[in-house]
């Protein structure tokens, strides 16, 4: 009797520290709770998660990417989150690191089980061999808009699903069902997209910022120049009038720029050489049509189609 | 200690042979409170440890998969493998022109300072200001702050220590260079000192368990501060408190809402008691499609100052309201009021109007032009004139919101 007294305290501490330990896994719900940088990984999470996950972006597709503020709002989401996707390279190097500080959540924490970086795996393109801020707000690991290629979205499908079957092991075959599901009916669309945009290979446009590298050479377009004259750098007056002349000299006739650019450079040059300004969804949720990944190119190759086809002689 | 963290892990994994040896331990009363401090430091580091356990298998088919697939090839490494620490550096210049003394132009490199972040290990990161300061024509190097923040406590808890900026106001944890003014506003200075109140210590916040709108709440317990015209160092066991009490609301998409509350209690230099308790309120409007092109800041701070000073308390108070718009991409136009008692003296009091231009050329440069009258019933009023220039090189800093 005495022995068993003295253990009471023993295992309440035990019990507690159980309690405690597992506290994490033991109220963790069937549905895991993600937060993704830009709208285009939520969409894929949503693919490859299903009703398992519930997922928001912080970064609305409207939005410019690269300057996000970092809210106490966010870090409200964060706190609360099994997993965070991010794009990773240094596209979101001034507001990720803060909000993921702030968060005070182990689990998503860069290293974690519930840490995403979708670039894992993706060849990327224009990667500099030497650093220098002379040449403006540069990437130094290379460009890093790679969602804007349709076949990198199944790299970045793989990386979704293997956090989630890391995280929810016991939903793996549902998960992996979706991811195959996803790469199929993409490749179906990637055929259709390239398909539709085959009469416009080779074809020279102009863009706004250097981040369309990649739907670049998806679909075998040719960015000639671009209105900011160094990345980061706004327009400048020399710079439009460089512009102006190429497009005159080149027969270059479309301008493709972001929803969150004032589209007065692109159309002061387009009224100069009689062209056109293409405002492209750069992301998902972009514009209130483009609500997936899907419609993401759908969108944007019907708008090219269209601008090229009608800028065509 | 490490042992008995050991143990723990082993327990957790399923381990028999710690449990064992726990059995036979003697002493219940000391493993308590190991167990009450394991309980503190490492819930959940231990909570991650099982998941990562539990997972090993479907991670290793990852890793397999990932390993079997053709890598494309890279011309150079995606990063270069360096411990380094982010390191930035930031320079901030000044000149004026003041309406009184014998000198009242001058311009001088007013402060440079070094920046090294990084995180320690999984559980912790740490951040390093150190400035090389102008003081009389010389460079005084200064520890600006030095402080560890824990990023795997339980309960949504953060602990920082070390030498930070007390978390009081809305704008003292901001460094000067990264304020939109040159000037720092007359109740902090009047109240904290020049450098606004940074002391030694540990600093904890909670992030309270509301999901309608963010609530932070952050108790610290510091020495003392070296210079500040309300609290002193003790030579005594007495130390400097403050609360501070963080309301965030998202009111839509483009606009939000900050209401902080501050108090401060400490000794002062005559070993008497001092209590500040402030209110802050924040409203910005900033159109998330064009968020570099145009926004709204509106700000208001007040402090409420209770000193004793011999047989007496002297009761003082100190505010500033500014509006911030930004006019175009590159371009802020700011204006300010102030108005502020002295704590050891309600009689006295100042008041000052400004206006700063400020010309972001990038990111990492900017130029701001301020004008300022002050006055008050015991001094003439006075005219000043400030141009700043602040330019970083390095590690890309975070931004505050």
């Amino acid at each position: 009797m005495e022995e068993m007294r003295k253990d009471v305290p023993r295992h309440l501490a035990l019990f507690a520290l159980v309690l405690l330990v597992t506290g994490g896994s033991v109220h963790s719900p069937k549905t895991l709770s993600v937060v993704t940088t830009l709208p285009d990984l939520r969409s894929i999470t949503e693919e490859i998660g299903g009703d398992r996950v519930d997922v928001i972006s912080i970064a609305t597709g409207y939005q410019n990417p690269h300057f996000v503020d970092p809210k106490p709002s966010h870090i409200l989401k964060l706190s609360r989150a099994d997993m965070f996707v991010t794009v990773g390279l240094d596209l979101t190097l001034g507001w990720v690191p803060p909000l993921l500080t702030s968060s005070r959540n182990a689990r998503i924490q860069p290293g974690a089980a519930g840490y995403v970086d979708t670039s894992i795996g993706v060849p990327l393109l224009q990667i500099p061999s030497s650093v220098s801020r002379e040449r403006g707000d540069i990437h130094i690991f290379g460009n890093p808009h790679y969602w804007l290629d349709p076949v990198q979205g199944h790299r970045i499908a793989q990386n979704i699903h293997d956090a989630l079957v890391r995280l929810q092991p016991e939903d793996q075959d549902y998960f992996t069902a979706n991811l195959q599901s996803f790469n199929l009916r993409l490749d179906t669309k990637i055929s259709e997209w390239k398909a539709k945009m085959l009469p416009f290979q080779g074809t020279t446009i102009i863009a706004y910022h250097n981040q369309w590298p990649y739907f670049e050479a998806a679909f075998g377009l040719e960015i000639a120049e671009f209105l900011e004259p160094r990345p980061g750098i706004p327009p400048t007056p020399s710079q439009l009038a460089k512009v102006i002349r190429l497009m005159q000299q080149e027969e270059i006739n479309v301008i493709i720029i972001s929803p969150y650019y004032k589209p007065d450079a692109a159309e002061l040059v387009a009224r100069n050489v009689n062209g056109k300004v293409v405002i492209m969804a750069s992301s998902v949720d972009a514009f209130p049509e483009v609500k997936t990944y899907f419609d993401l190119f759908d969108y944007n190759v019907n708008l090219m189609i269209e601008a090229l086809d009608s800028s065509s002689p | 200690m490490l042992t008995c963290r050991l143990h723990l892990k082993d327990r957790i994994r399923g381990s028999r042979i710690c449990s064992s040896g726990i059995q036979r331990t003697p002493i219940p009363r000391q493993r308590f409170l190991l167990l009450i401090l394991l309980l503190i430091f490492n819930a959940e580091a231990g909570a991650q440890e099982i998941k990562i356990t539990a997972e090993n298998d479907s991670l290793l088919q990852a890793l397999e998969r990932e390993m079997a697939a053709a890598q494309p090839r890279q011309n150079t490494p995606r990063f270069r493998p360096s411990t380094n620490p982010d390191i930035s550096i930031i320079t901030d210049v000044r000149s004026w022109y003041t309406s009184q003394g014998p000198r009242n132009v001058d311009a001088e490199v007013h402060e440079v300072e070094s920046s090294f972040r990084s995180a320690i290990d999984p559980f912790a990161r740490a951040d390093i200001y150190v400035s090389m300061a102008h003081e009389d024509g010389e460079f005084e190097f200064e520890l600006e702050e030095a402080y560890l923040t824990t990023l795997s406590l339980p309960y949504r808890l953060q602990l920082r220590v070390g030498k930070f900026r007390n978390t009081v106001g809305k704008i003292n944890r901001i460094h000067p260079h990264a304020l939109p003014f040159v000037d720092v506003p007359a109740v902090y200075t009047n109240f904290f000192g020049n450098e606004g109140l940074n002391d030694q210590g540990a600093s904890l916040s909670w992030l309270l368990p509301n999901t309608s709108f963010y609530q932070e709440l952050t108790v610290e317990v510091t020495r003392g501060p070296g210079e500040s015209e309300s609290f002193a160092f003790n030579e005594g066991n007495r130390f400097l408190y403050t609360g501070h009490l963080k309301n965030f609301w998202d009111l839509s998409e483009d606009k939000t809402l900050e209401l902080g509350l501050s108090a401060i209690a400490g000794p002062n230099e005559l070993e008497q008691t001092s209590w500040i308790g402030g209110v802050d309120v924040t409203y910005r409007w900033k159109p998330l499609r064009f968020n570099t092109y145009q926004s709204l800041t509106l700000q208001a701070e007040t402090f409420f100052s209770h000193k004793e000073i011999r047989d007496y308390v002297v009761k003082s108070w100190g505010m500033y309201a500014l509006v911030n718009y930004q006019l175009a991409q590159r371009w802020f136009l700011l204006g300010r009021f102030d108005h502020s008692d002295i704590p050891d003296d309600a009689a006295w009091n100042e008041s000052a109007v400004s206006t700063t231009l400020g010309w972001y050329l990038t990111e990492y440069q900017k130029l701001e032009f301020g004008v300022k009258t002050s006055w008050g019933p015991t001094f003439d009023q006075t005219y000043q004139g400030l141009v700043r220039l602040v330019f970083v090189i390095g590690t890309h800093g975070a931004h505050e919101y």
